[in-house]
This record gives structure tokens, C-alpha cells and sequence, in this order.
């Protein structure tokens, strides 16, 4: 459907969606031109959120650029921990004198959070989407969920939403001695929850043909376009960070990826914005899986902090203040895709560059291609579709 | 005694009478008589709002309202009550009343359910600013919202509310409630063109295609109901679907055939689309176009807005009475209740009245708080593919049923109209009725499951199901 069969007037009316729109999910603009609801051509314009985190990273210590890579994505603040704290031990990693070892219980406990926040981020993603289509009492309960594993998080380190948990060579605290008790009390609770939530919205007749079809994008396309993580593996993508570059203990961890498969039935496509939903819903179960799994092989704690098995903070204060010159890229599968952080080290305790490269970043790159000839009202469904978080698309 | 009717002759006689103090006489005679409709419409429009954050709140298992007292509004009262007091002597009366033993816990009570919200936010939305953007057309803009409340109200005075409050019995009273009421039309297009917004003007354009499409349904819906009474005086409707007995709910026209039954339906989500109400939201849709048509209100032009919806929701509820629940009468033993004095009747029968429509106001909240929202095009196939088909099958229907199996006994004299004749199906005339509709639409659902096809595995998974 091209937008010259529906518009033949060629009379354009601009609008602005954006920066402050209900649905743009933060101070994200897009310029559309419309002829009445439909779309000819959209034109996303960032920077309104931009707080020059890369630069603030060549400008602290490698340390203390943690809690910045908190606001890189709030949403899963976790993830984004992790990711920088594996890059740098990596770049660590390049010289044997550097290099640290994180205790085993460091790594389980890592991917215990990361996997707990997954599910929180996804919450927000279906959810947020949902109320873009006009449905506020599943966002609602997504929220409810979230809450409790922000109360998980809470009570691991003192925060609801910026962690600052992961650290270079482990973890910032061991759990608490009834924290596993209260994550599987709450895996368990939480999978009830979420069969009323998908009984709610998910296979809701009107949201099912509202996503159907829907800015669909063929894996040829979304491989071109660099998407990453569940909008990758919407179109069909097999291609899942965690299984097939997998870091920390993912190695060891059976890590299933599920893909899009045309699911809204009679009028999906492949790749289209319901796809994208149920990949997360999907991941979302996945996570709760792999939590299990990581609460099974959890070492107990020891007595000390360093303690190779069951300790979970390794000591690099000597390490990080003369870390080995050189590059690296380090990627890791976040909710929003994948994460990679770039560090450049002069040797010196600083960095010389910080570069982050984000999953909603990618994202953003294909609307002005998937929004041509789409109604309107499918604007925000797309948008929430690849649920974007602002300050990643800007850092 | 019919007191319209006393009216009408007191109007008559003043309209003969030159002196103007007799006019003002009459005035305030009427305004006492449309008195009950305000109070009984207005406070259930204004409390609508609260009625749907609590409810909207359970579902969404948070409390909602609850916080706010009613002590401000009270000392306010109480200054303007007692202003003859000092303010020592006047606070301590109020902390006198407020402690009294039923007082309390009925305080309690009413901020718990959010009516101090209620008052608060009154109060906010006199105070706020009333602004009109640079860009707009200013008439139009100011114009607009009491077009709006005026649309939501007129159809009101041809609703028979009791046996005794009516305000305008006319003959025509169906068509008169369905053309007044689209008056509100007009006031979303004046909004939306108003603001000089882009985002509005959407909205109202949106408003007019939506609005005019669901007139045909609810108009196609009023008109199955009169072909099966034969009259569109609301009040002959209500009282045809009398019956004496203890069930008096077997003579509502829902029961009636099945056709009828589809037609209250089709009224019911017409309505709901005639009232910009989730699904059918297109004209406000908060998370496309900010907020439609109303973006650039504020204030008491939005408050009255805001009062419109929810007047139109009352309204939607109340046709869908009058036309198919019986209108004020009770489900069972209503020969007892009508036999009763007028003192006694008229509030039992307001009450049942407003009962049905709150109820409905219910389901339209928890349809809007369940439900996403439909894009404009599936409104409009819905509206012309769906619910107009329907209602041209369904009258079709019901002519064939009234031409094979109508015959006309003499109806029930109820109150004080008198007894009419009426449409009546002999046993196999109602069996048929309902036996045929009933196959032939049973055999349409289960063909269009068929084709519908199957949930993925996956997805029947992620609802609870086994993969």
C-alpha cells in the first residue's frame, strides 16, 4: 500500500509528535506528514534527552562510571551495569597481570539480576505498548509485577530503579540470606500473574488486529537496519547474545530464543508489531526459566567477599588503576537488545573513550522506514512496539 | 393527577394572561418542575467521574480517591451557614458536628469513597484559568462546550422518568431524543476546528465521521423498537411493556424476540461509540492525539466537556431502559408498586429508573477499563460492515416475525395511560421467534470460529493453556 494510492490529494499536513506526546515514551520528537490519519512520511528528530554520558565517562574513573550507565537505560538498569562492568573486565582481561576472575557466585548472581530485570524492563515494554493502544489496566498490572522485583532489588541494594549493583569484578553485596526464598516465592506468584495478564490483553481480539499486520519487517530488512535483541528476533532472526556469545555463565545455562512467527493469526505478517510483542512475552517466560536455573546452581556464600566459589566481589582496586592499554567491545544481550559498551585505555585510571551503543538506538533507525502508508494511530503501536527507551536513543 | 399536563394547561392559561408577573410565575413553575431531572441527572453525571476512577481503581487493584476529606467544604459551609458567629464559636460547632457519632463514621465513609476528591476537584477546575489559545477561532472555541452540555441534556426532558416526571410528552419523543442529541456532533467539530490545533482538529474530525456512521445503527435500533410498539412516544413504549403478574420483566421488549434483543445490543455499542467511549475513543484517544478534540480546554469548558461525556453515558443508559428494560418499571411484582399513592410510587420508581442506568454506566466503565481502543478505519467497518448489516437483518426479522406470527390483543391499562393494543406472538408464534433467529445466528457464530481459526501453540501457552 503505497501512500500515493491513498493519498492522491498530495496535500500534507505536518505534525509534531513530540517531544512531549503521551506515547513517545520521554522527550522523543517525530515529525510526521500527514494527509488526515495517514502517514507519508515520518522524520524522527533526537537530542532532547541528550546528558553527554559518553563524555562523562572519559572525564571519571573507571569505577565511578557505573552508576552513569544507571541512567544510560533506567529501565533496566542492571543490564546496563553489567554490560560496562564486563567491558571493562575485559579490556582487564587483555593483559595477564590485570586480569580478574569474578567469583562464581558473582556470576550467578549477576545473571540472577539481569535476568529478574529483563522481566521487569519487558513488563514495561507490553505494558506501555498496550496503553498506547488504548488499554491502561494491563500496564497497570505489568506495573504491579514490577514493583515487586524493584522491592527484590530494594532489599538487594537499597535502590528501586538506578542499581549501581554490578560492579567491576562481581557484585556490590551478596544476597541477603532469604533472598532466594523470596525470588522463587516470587517466580512462582509471578507466572500465575502473567496468564492473566496475556488472558487480559495479549490474545485480546481488538489489540490482536490492532498489531496485526502492522509495520511488519521482513529479516532481510531488519539485518540491514541493525536492529538487535527481541525486535531482531521478531522478524524471524535467530540470534540471541546469550547463547551465541555467551558471557558470565550463560555457557551453562540452557538459553532458549524465541523468534517471531507471524503469531497475531489470520492477518499477521512475520515481523510485524505483534510479533515483536509476543517475543517479549516469550522472553519474558524464558527469564523466569533461566532465574530458576541460576537459583539451582547459586553456590552458598562464603565467608569472604573473594572467595573464588562463593564469594561474589573479586578484588581489583589494584587493577584498575593501571589498566592495559588498548580497545575493546564488549556486547551483551540487554531487554532492549544488544548493549555494547567501547572503551579506549591510555593506560591511565580514566578512560580515553566511552562509547555506548544501544538496542533503541537501533530502533529508531528504521521508523522512517516502517512508518510510511501505517495510520496514525499505528504510529504509537510501532513506537511501542520496539519499545524504546529515550535516554538510550540520546546518552 | 399528570403533572406535565398541569403545566401545560398553566402555560396555556398564561400565554393568554398579558401581565409579565404571571410569566415569571409560570417560569419558576417550570423550573421547579424540570427541577427533579437536574437533580436526579446532574449529580449522577458529576459523581460519574468518581464512579469510574474506584471503579477503574478495583480493577486495577490499586484503591483510587480516598484521601482527600470533606472537611474544607465543610468549614466552608459552616462560614457561610453561621456568619453570625465569631470563628472560634463557628469552628467549635463544626468540630461538634463533626464528632457527633453518626457524622463520623459517615465522613469517613464518603472520603473513602472519594467524594472529597470529588469537591476538590471541583473547586481546582472553577479555579483553574480559562484560556483560549492565540490560534483560535474564539467564538467557535467559547461556543462549543455548552453545545456539548446542551446535546447531552435536551434528550433527557422526552424520557419518562416516573410515571409523573415527564417533561415534554410528545408524540415524537424517539426521534426527538435522537435528533437533539445530535447537536453534540456539531459541538466536537467546533471544538476540534476551534482550537486552531492540529491534534484537535483530528479529533473532531474524527468525532464527525465517527458520530454521524453510529447514528444509523441507534437510529436503526429505535427503529425496531417502534416497529414492534407502533408508536415513538416514549412513554406509551414504556407503559406497552407492562404486563400484571409478578413478573412483570416477561413484557420487557428485550424478551420479546430475539431480534430485539440483537437491536439493544447494537444500541448498547452504538451508544458506547456515540459517547466517545473506549473502544470507540477516536475523537480523544489520549495516547495518538494527546487528547482530541479537548487538548487546548481548560477549566470549567473542560469540566463541562467532561460533564457531556458522561451525561451522553446516562443518556445511552437510559434509552436502553426506556426502548428495552421497561423503562421505570421494576423487573417483579410492578402492579404492586404502580397501585401504590403517588407520594410512595414516584420514588420507587426514580429510583428503579436510575438504578438501570447506573448500572449501565458500570458496564461502560468496565468496558473502557478492559478494552483497547480500535483504529479509525476498524471503526468505521465496524460501524457500516457490522452493526448496520445487523440492523437491517434484525428489523428484517422482526417484520417477518410480526407479519407471520403477529396478531394484537388489547394491552394493559397501566397507571394512568391508558390501555393500548398491542403486538402479541401466540406460543407457537414465540416459540418460532426465538427458535429460528436463535439456530440460524448459533450456526453464523460457530462458522465464523471456524474460520477464525486457532490460537498458536504459543500463545495458548502463554494464557495458561497447554502448548
Amino acid at each position: 500500500m503505497t501512500v500515493e494510492a491513498i493519498t492522491p490529494s498530495g496535500e500534507r499536513m505536518q505534525l509534531n509528535l513530540g517531544p512531549q506526546h503521551p506515547a513517545t515514551h520521554g522527550v522523543l520528537r517525530i515529525v510526521i506528514d500527514t494527509d488526515g490519519e495517514v502517514v507519508a512520511n515520518c522524520t524522527p528528530d533526537h537530542g532532547y534527552l541528550h546528558r553527554s554520558i559518553e563524555k562523562i565517562g572519559e572525564c571519571v574513573e573507571y569505577p565511578l562510571f557505573v552508576p552513569y550507565t544507571d541512567r544510560v537505560d533506567y529501565v533496566c538498569a542492571m543490564n546496563a551495569n553489567l554490560a560496562y562492568c564486563l567491558a571493562v573486565e575485559k579490556l582487564l582481561a587483555t593483559d595477564p597481570a590485570t586480569a580478574v576472575t569474578v567469583p562464581l557466585r558473582g556470576e550467578c548472581i549477576r545473571v540472577l539480576v539481569a535476568e529478574l530485570n529483563r522481566i521487569s524492563s519487558h513488563l514495561i515494554g507490553v505494558g506501555a505498548m498496550a496503553m498506547d493502544l488504548g488499554a491502561y489496566t494491563p500496564f497497570m498490572h505489568g506495573i504491579a509485577q514490577r514493583e515487586l522485583v524493584n522491592d527484590i532489588f530494594e532489599k538487594l541494594c537499597g535502590q528501586r530503579l538506578t542499581y549501581n549493583y554490578v560492579t567491576i569484578g562481581g557484585v556490590g553485596f551478596d544476597l541477603h540470606p532469604s533472598a532466594t526464598a523470596e525470588i522463587s516465592a516470587f517466580l512462582d506468584k509471578f507466572e500465575v500473574e502473567m496468564v492473566r495478564f496475556n488472558q487480559l490483553i495479549t490474545t485480546n481480539a481488538i489489540f490482536r488486529e490492532r498489531c496485526a499486520g502492522i509495520a511488519p519487517i521482513t529479516a532481510a530488512e531488519a539485518v540491514a537496519f541493525g536492529l538487535v535483541g527481541p525486535n531482531l528476533r521478531a522478524s524471524g532472526v535467530d540470534w540471541d547474545l546469550r547463547r551465541d556469545e555467551p558471557y558470565g555463565i550463560y555457557g551453562q545455562l540452557a538459553v532458549r530464543v524465541p523468534t517471531g512467527q507471524a503469531y497475531a493469526g489470520r492477518h499477521g505478517v512475520l515481523g510485524d508489531c505483534y510479533d515483536r510483542y509476543v517475543v517479549r512475552l516469550l522472553e519474558i517466560q524464558e527469564s523466569v526459566r533461566q532465574c530458576r536455573e541460576v537459583l539451582k546452581i547459586l553456590p552458598p556464600a562464603a565467608a569472604k567477599a573473594n572467595d573464588p566459589q562463593g564469594g561474589w566481589q573479586a578484588d581489583v582496586s589494584k587493577q584498575i588503576r593501571k589498566p592495559p592499554k588498548g580497545e575493546v567491545h564488549c556486547r551483551t544481550e540487554a531487554p532492549r537488545g544488544e548493549m555494547g559498551y567501547y572503551l579506549v585505555s591510555d593506560g591511565s585510571k580514566i578512560p580515553y573513550r566511552v562509547r555506548v551503543r544501544t538496542g533503541s538506538f537501533s530502533a529508531a533507525g528504521i521508523f522512517q522506514h516502517v512508518m510510511r502508508g501505517i495510520f496514525l494511530a499505528d504510529v504509537v503501536a510501532v513506537i511501542g512496539s520496539f519499545d524504546i527507551v529515550v535516554p538510550e536513543i540520546d546518552r | 393527577m399528570h403533572l406535565g399536563h398541569a403545566v401545560d394547561t398553566f402555560a396555556g392559561w398564561l400565554s393568554g394572561s398579558p401581565d409579565p408577573a404571571w410569566w415569571a410565575l409560570g417560569l419558576a413553575i417550570a423550573l421547579l418542575w424540570i427541577a427533579p431531572v437536574l437533580l436526579v441527572v446532574f449529580p449522577i453525571a458529576a459523581v460519574g467521574q468518581i464512579i469510574e476512577r474506584k471503579v477503574a481503581a478495583a480493577m486495577q487493584r490499586r484503591i483510587g480517591p480516598n484521601t482527600v476529606g470533606l472537611e474544607g467544604p465543610l468549614r466552608f459551609l459552616c462560614r457561610v451557614l453561621l456568619f453570625f458567629l465569631p470563628r472560634a464559636r463557628q469552628d467549635r460547632a463544626l468540630a461538634t458536628f463533626c464528632s457527633l457519632p453518626v457524622v463520623r463514621p459517615l465522613l469517613h465513609l464518603l472520603q473513602r469513597l472519594g467524594l472529597g476528591q470529588l469537591v476538590a476537584d471541583g473547586v481546582k477546575m472553577l479555579g483553574k484559568e480559562d484560556i483560549v489559545p492565540a490560534g483560535a477561532d474564539g467564538a467557535v472555541f467559547r461556543l462549543a462546550p455548552y453545545l456539548a452540555l446542551s446535546g447531552a441534556f435536551l434528550p433527557f426532558a422526552a424520557l419518562p422518568f416516573t410515571q409523573h416526571i415527564v417533561m415534554l410528552e410528545v408524540p415524537v419523543g424517539a426521534l426527538y431524543a435522537i435528533a437533539v442529541s445530535g447537536v453534540t456532533v456539531m459541538a466536537l467539530l467546533m471544538a476540534g476546528w476551534g482550537s486552531g490545533n492540529k491534534f484537535s482538529m483530528l479529533g473532531g474530525m474524527r468525532a464527525v465521521a465517527q458520530l454521524i456512521s453510529y447514528e444509523i445503527p441507534v437510529g436503526l435500533a429505535l427503529a425496531g423498537v417502534v416497529l414492534w410498539s407502533g408508536t415513538m412516544d416514549l412513554h406509551a413504549i414504556v407503559a406497552q411493556q407492562y404486563r400484571p403478574g409478578v413478573f412483570t420483566l416477561l413484557g420487557w421488549n428485550l424478551l420479546q424476540s430475539p431480534f430485539l434483543c440483537l437491536l439493544g445490543g447494537v444500541l448498547f455499542f452504538a451508544g458506547l461509540a456515540e459517547c466517545q467511549r473506549t473502544p470507540f475513543d477516536m475523537a480523544e484517544a489520549e495516547s495518538e492525539l494527546v487528547s482530541g478534540f479537548n487538548t487546548e480546554y481548560s477549566g470549567l469548558r473542560w469540566g463541562m466537556f467532561a460533564m457531556a461525556e458522561y451525561t451522553e453515558m446516562l443518556l445511552i443508559g437510559a434509552l436502553l431502559a426506556t426502548l428495552f428494560l421497561g423503562g421505570y418499571q421494576s423487573p417483579i411484582g410492578e402492579q404492586w408498586i404502580v397501585s401504590l399513592p403517588v407520594w410512595a410510587e414516584t420514588p420507587l420508581h426514580l429510583l428503579l429508573f436510575v438504578g438501570k442506568f447506573v448500572v449501565s454506566l458500570f458496564v461502560m466503565v468496565w468496558i473502557r477499563w478492559t478494552l483497547p481502543r480500535f483504529r479509525v478505519d476498524q471503526v468505521m467497518r465496524l460501524c457500516w460492515l457490522t452493526l448496520v448489516p445487523l440492523c437491517l437483518l434484525a428489523l428484517l426479522g422482526l417484520a417477518l416475525t410480526i407479519l407471520l406470527a403477529g396478531g394484537t390483543t388489547a394491552g394493559d391499562a397501566y397507571g394512568r395511560l391508558p390501555a393500548r393494543d398491542r403486538l402479541d406472538l401466540s406460543l407457537p408464534g414465540h416459540l418460532l421467534a426465538w427458535a429460528v433467529p436463535l439456530l440460524l445466528g448459533g450456526a453464523l457464530l460457530w462458522a465464523a470460529r471456524r474460520q477464525h481459526g486457532q490460537l498458536h501453540p504459543h500463545l495458548r501457552q502463554l494464557t495458561g493453556g497447554r502448548p
